[in-house]
């Protein structure tokens, strides 16, 4: 029983000098992020760039005179895991705004409890299209959807590789399906026959018995859709099996992170990927965003890390405007938002079937000579795009 | 079946053999453990997480070649297995406790250290060591320019299936030439007799989960120069090896050795006639029919034909 009363005398003394805390001038914004398991890799980066952008915020005054202290809380990539935090967050922290986590599968989850408790929830780079297709109200997409993610590629096949076969490769999950979809469909509209389908388990060692069927199929155009590591394996022994497509495609995600090229090397050369933004864009501050980050931390930022950035930018941008920080109040000014951040123009439209999903344009990007060069939409491009690339026998 | 067909057959069945070789090489350090102490090590992966973290921190900063990491990282683990078994395993074997198995739940929980461990020290980057033959291989048709079909053998994968085979065959000398290794191997056979026999059976359980470590240290050495590494890798090689371990026969090497390479000519066919995405769920039925068809696993195939051990 001594033991009993020193507690509870501990905790009390805790709630004393924690009473304060909450009532100083800041706005608590908890963000939940997978920072273990296996998409940690994204959650970091999204993690700094969240930071950089409330470290901006912040040096402006904040929102309405309230410094943003930010937290973060690890989801480990698994969406019981979000949506426990995000219940925890609403119900008992009663945070009026939900932004963050990364993979679709865990933004779903997350999703469905804003929704359910009127929570207005910013996903940030979460790609499946069903998210913003449930007709849910309190739920707001910055990053544009999957079966656009793949616009400027398919533009780009469409008006310079003109394929009459591909090959869709990905993996088995959410975003990985839904890709391939998305392209499956555009190939139809630019008369290319889909002649191989396949998909695979996250995590595998060895593509190369996958590889060689692709191979046997002999398609104008092999398009993969996979996150990190895959990417690089999947080109490192297509190498290996000098399998002579007319071009190599990736749908973003792993093909657009700088792993990609350190991994796989010179196997990564020619390969033209989807994206959502790059460092070479000419939006206000994208640059300055992307130099902060590399002097930092060495490396420049994904496009997950420019969109976890901007999507700070726009909440505080909502939380200014919003009349009052109820969840109501903050879900009409983020719906009437019309931001030009660093990862482009901001808005939420409702059309095509989605609701509250902000369009925005997409880009490919080919790897040249170790370096990622946008080279489509031409109004965009850094460096002109190199087209029929050379054989794997012909490469030094 | 044209060229075409034949080549990618070929092709499949190289794969497998290569990759079964390596899956071959992680399951012999559980298998060992298993047969020695009778607990499944669930830490085995983590391990292994770290013999390729040895390996990438001595490849990026002094340079040191992978595969030579393997004589730096496979002493590293046996000392590492030795303290874990010395200082954590063996205590918790004298307690009691409701739990018949409260070591496995050890192994778990070790895991899950070293594993954070890494996080904390590596952060949860996904690293690799870029060697300059990582893509590098031979093609049939560069030595003869008429073959009808075009087999490639990739670089890395052959010299680590080469040296995962030398280091099995070390092994098996090891454990059916020397003194110790006919103890280890005693001890796994029946250690009240062993004991009784003068067999310092402490002594062997130690070395024993040394031993098993070391040869996962090895593993992750030669798969870091084709694959990849982060914190939470462990996961999926201590599945692989609990698999492969349960289809070989617990506790039997040989067992092991071709329930490594049925696995992986098992998953190459399937990822090249079934779909890629079916390795898992084949994994699993391998698993469950092991289980119920032959309980005793390919081991006990070969012992009812009087043929290995």
């Amino acid at each position: 029983m001594k033991h009993l009363s020193w507690v509870v005398a501990v905790i009390f003394a805790f709630t004393l000098f924690a009473v304060p805390v909450f009532a100083a001038d800041t706005f608590d914004l908890v963000i939940p992020l997978p920072l273990t398991g296996k998409p940690a890799k994204f959650g970091e980066i999204m993690k700094r760039s969240y930071e950089l952008a409330a470290e901006e915020i912040n040096a402006k005054g904040g929102v309405k005179g309230k410094k943003i202290a930010l937290s973060f809380e690890d989801s480990n990539g698994k969406p019981e895991t979000a949506r426990a935090i995000v219940e925890k967050l609403i119900d008992s922290k009663k945070q009026p705004v939900i932004v963050g986590e990364y993979t679709s599968s865990c933004a779903k989850a997350v999703a469905a409890v804003a929704e359910e408790r009127k929570t207005p929830y910013l996903v940030v780079a979460s790609a499946d299209d069903d998210i913003t297709q449930k007709n849910y109200k309190y739920v707001f997409r910055q990053n544009q959807v999957n079966a656009h993610y793949g616009d400027a590629v398919v533009s780009f096949l469409k008006e310079v590789v003109k394929p009459k076969t591909i090959a869709i490769l990905h993996e088995s999950t959410a975003f990985g399906t839904s890709g391939a979809d998305a392209m499956a469909k555009d190939a139809a509209s630019f008369g290319a026959k889909v002649v191989l389908r396949e998909k695979f388990e996250n995590g595998a060692i060895d593509f190369k018995p996958l590889l060689s069927k692709v191979k046997a199929a002999q398609p104008d155009v092999i398009y993969t859709v996979a996150y990190a590591n895959e990417a690089q394996l999947i080109m490192k022994q297509a190498k290996e099996l000098r399998i002579d497509a007319k071009l190599y495609g990736g749908g973003a995600a792993g093909f657009a992170i700088p792993e990609f090229i350190k991994g796989a090397q010179d196997a990564a050369e020619y390969v033209v990927s989807a994206t959502l933004w790059t460092p070479q864009l000419n939006y206000p501050g994208a640059k300055a965003f992307a130099d902060k980050y590399k002097t930092k931390y060495g490396d420049y930022p994904s496009y997950h890390g420019a969109s976890a950035y901007a999507a700070l930018f726009v909440t505080a941008d909502a939380l200014n405007r919003a009349k009052n920080w109820t969840q109501d109040g903050i879900r009409d000014a983020l719906k009437a938002t019309n931001l030009k951040t660093a990862y482009g123009p901001v808005k939420f439209e409702d059309k095509e079937g989605y609701q509250n999903q902000n369009f925005h344009e997409t880009l490919a990007i080919q790897v040249q000579k170790g370096e990622f060069e946008t080279v489509w939409p031409k109004s965009h491009a850094s460096k002109p795009y190199i087209y029929p690339v050379p054989s794997w026998r012909d490469r030094k | 079946m044209t060229a075409i067909q034949t080549e990618v057959l070929l092709q499949t069945l190289i794969s497998g053999v290569l990759l079964g070789g390596l899956y071959a090489l992680i399951a012999l350090g559980m298998t060992i453990i298993m047969g020695v102490m009778k607990i499944i090590n669930l830490a085995h992966g983590e391990l292994m997480m770290v013999g390729m973290y040895i390996a990438f921190v001595l490849f990026s900063w002094l340079h040191i070649d992978p595969y030579l990491s393997v004589f730096i990282a496979a002493p590293f683990l046996f000392l590492l297995g030795i303290g874990l078994q010395k200082y954590l395993i063996n205590p918790v074997m004298k307690v009691d406790s409701i739990l018949p198995e409260n070591q496995v739940i050890l192994t778990v929980g070790i895991g899950m250290v070293l594993a954070n461990l890494a996080t904390i020290i590596f952060q949860s980057d996904y690293r690799q060591t870029p060697v300059s033959y990582g893509t590098k291989a031979w093609y049939l048709r560069d030595y003869w320019k008429d073959s009808p079909v075009d087999i490639s053998l990739s670089m890395p994968w052959t010299v680590s299936f080469t040296m995962a085979l030398l280091i099995t065959a070390g092994l098996w000398f090891f454990l059916t030439k020397t003194d110790m290794g006919k103890s280890i191997r005693a001890t796994a056979q029946d250690l009240d007799a062993a004991l009784l026999m003068g067999v310092n059976v402490e002594r062997m359980r130690v070395v024993t989960f040394g031993l098993g470590s070391a040869l996962v240290g090895a593993a992750g050495c030669l798969f870091i120069p084709i694959y990849y590494i982060y914190p939470d890798i462990g996961g999926q090689f201590t599945l692989i090896s609990f698999v492969i371990t349960i289809l070989g026969g617990l506790g039997s090497t040989v067992g092991a050795i071709i329930g490594g390479l049925i696995l992986g000519l098992f998953e190459s066919l399937t990822a090249t006639y079934v779909g890629m995405g079916w390795a898992p769920v084949g994994r699993f039925v391998i698993f469950v029919a092991a289980l119920i068809f032959i309980p005793g696993g390919v081991a006990s195939l070969l012992r009812s034909r009087k043929f290995g051990k």
